[in-house]
């Protein structure tokens, strides 16, 4: 299994996460998955997943962090 | 985890974009006002440069502006579902324009017909705009500071309307419609909710969500959230007392009130400072920059008050309400309007274009919405005409300068806010074609 694509979204200024995440989602191939970290919950980005044919969990962690797991339905 | 935004009830980019790009206009008609009356203009907070001035600023470029964003605001941060949002805005966005103008003409011209027409026209368009909000946010299922504290923003501009409208129709008639109570009182209450429970209510409402998000700062501390506004309130309430019959307009409980909440937005400024002072990103932008120097003018606002208080020779000086309302006006708000406006136009640009199907290569990323160099002059254009304005007050004879630069500065905004929603335009057209061109070639082989 190829290792995730990680986005530290946590020090980012929004929307650049989303902007990130859709410029790699561009490129993710079936099977790979996208890791994104961030500190809210991404509704912007579920709607686009959701309309995109992408599946996703979400996973808050005990710091605050919430894990992002992306991959193509 | 912090409050979330939502884009499934945004409302079409039209909406906001119409008060956006009107508001600075009058700014800018303010700064010629002052131009061409000159000195008068800042002899005293009565002068009908002052009174048109002030109306121009906080009606049509603070108004506007803010009644934009929170129909954005309201739909994104509490999912809020607003009752056909575009038809409230071509109603609202033109009757507030006129009003505004009506209103600073009433003033600058000393016509009392012009009262009246002000206070029908702003009554017809900040009531259907105040039921809408208000049904808004009583429905919506969010919870959370920010959603309370917009709730009593929006009773902050509904109390302010009808003293308003009351004030105004008081002067159209040139008598006094509610015997017992003086005119002073009154315009002291308009002033504390205009200013205290609708304008800074709005700004404390949206920090809560905006600062810690985009400044990348820790949340505001839960205890100090929930005690601002409800403290806030809660002296606008007894401020309000003094309109009760037979009060005396110097009760010292009405001082204490006034020391109160100025005491509380001093606070809020040096919260809010302390937050940025922590961020987590070293780097700065304009916004960052604009709601830093908002908060040095607010706290810079309540020391003032408290010399005023400490030293009455100094705050018995008919200038010193004008040097309070600098700060308060294009000191802390039109900064925060102006750090806002940069963020979310840009932002509102980016969404919209990747709702309708804009990619990483076909659509600019939100930094190149609004070129950076320009937003910074512009910046410091503002914060020059502000500290020219202060000077004004000391030293009458700047006041030709001061109000040049004051319109200079809203000129260039309103540049930079025309070529964000321009490129969008253009951006949006580009994606249009190319998506027709396709079908169009499929259809004529």
């Amino acid at each position: 299994m190829p290792e995730p694509r990680v986005i530290d979204g946590r020090d980012m200024e929004p929307p650049e996460p989303l902007e990130r995440a859709l410029a790699e989602l561009s490129t993710l191939a079936p099977g790979e998955e996208l890791v994104m970290l961030l500190r809210c919950e991404p509704l912007p980005l579920y709607s686009i997943l959701d309309r995109t044919g992408f599946r996703y969990e979400s996973v808050p962690g005990p710091d605050g962090t919430n894990e992002v797991r992306i991959r193509k339905a | 985890m912090p409050p979330t935004l939502s884009f499934e009830q945004a409302p079409p980019i039209s909406v906001p974009y119409r008060f956006f790009l009107t508001a600075p206009l009058f700014g800018a008609v303010a700064g010629l006002i002052l131009a061409v009356l000159g000195p008068e203009t800042f002899a005293s907070r009565w002068s009908r440069g002052a009174l048109a001035m002030t109306h121009l600023i906080v009606v049509d470029f603070m108004l506007q502006a803010m009644c934009g964003s929170l129909l954005q605001f309201v739909a994104v941060v509490a999912g809020a579902n607003i009752w056909r949002p575009r038809l409230v805005a071509a109603i609202v966005h033109p009757m507030i324009t006129a009003g505004a103008i009506l209103l600073a003409s009433a003033f600058l011209f000393e016509q009392p017909v012009l009262f009246l027409l002000a206070a029908c026209v702003f009554v017809a368009a900040l009531g259907p705009f105040l039921t809408v909000m208000a049904v808004a946010l009583l429905r919506t299922p969010a919870r959370g500071m920010s959603i309370h504290v917009l709730r009593l923003a929006v009773l902050g501009l509904l109390v302010t309307v009808v003293i308003g409208a009351t004030l105004a129709v008081t002067l159209g008639l040139a008598s006094n419609v509610h015997p017992g109570v003086s005119l002073l009182a009154l315009v002291n209450v308009h002033v504390a909710w205009g200013l205290g429970g609708w304008a800074l209510m709005l700004v404390i409402g949206v920090s809560y969500l905006v600062v810690p998000m985009f400044q990348l700062t820790p949340a505001y501390p839960v205890w100090f959230a929930r005690l601002l506004p409800a403290g806030l309130f809660v002296v606008l309430c007894v401020w309000t007392l003094q309109l009760g019959p037979g009060v005396d307009g110097a009760q010292a409980w009405q001082a204490g009130a006034a020391r109160a909440g100025v005491v509380l937005a001093g606070a809020y400024a040096i919260v809010t400072l302390w937050l940025q002072s922590r961020r987590r990103r070293r780097q700065t932008d304009v916004t960052f920059t604009l709601w830093r120097g908002a908060m040095l003018s607010l706290l810079a606002f309540a020391v003032s008050w408290i010399a005023f208080e400490a030293l009455p020779d100094l705050g018995g000086d008919s200038r010193a309400p004008i040097w309070l309302g600098v700060l308060a006006l294009p000191g802390l708000f039109l900064s925060v309007i102006t750090g806002m406006l940069y963020k979310i136009m840009p932002f509102l640009n980016w969404l919209h274009l990747q709702q309708q199907g804009g990619t990483g290569n076909s659509m600019p990323n939100m930094k190149q919405m609004i070129p950076e160099a320009s937003m910074r002059g512009q910046m410091l254009l503002h914060f020059t005409a502000l500290g020219l304005l202060l000077a004004a007050v000391a030293w009458p004879a700047l006041a030709l300068p001061a109000g040049l630069a004051l319109t200079a500065s809203c000129v260039w905004l309103e540049w930079n806010l025309v070529g964000a929603a321009r490129l969008y335009a253009r951006v949006r057209a580009t994606m249009r074609a190319a998506t027709a061109g396709p079908a169009a070639q499929s259809d004529h082989p």
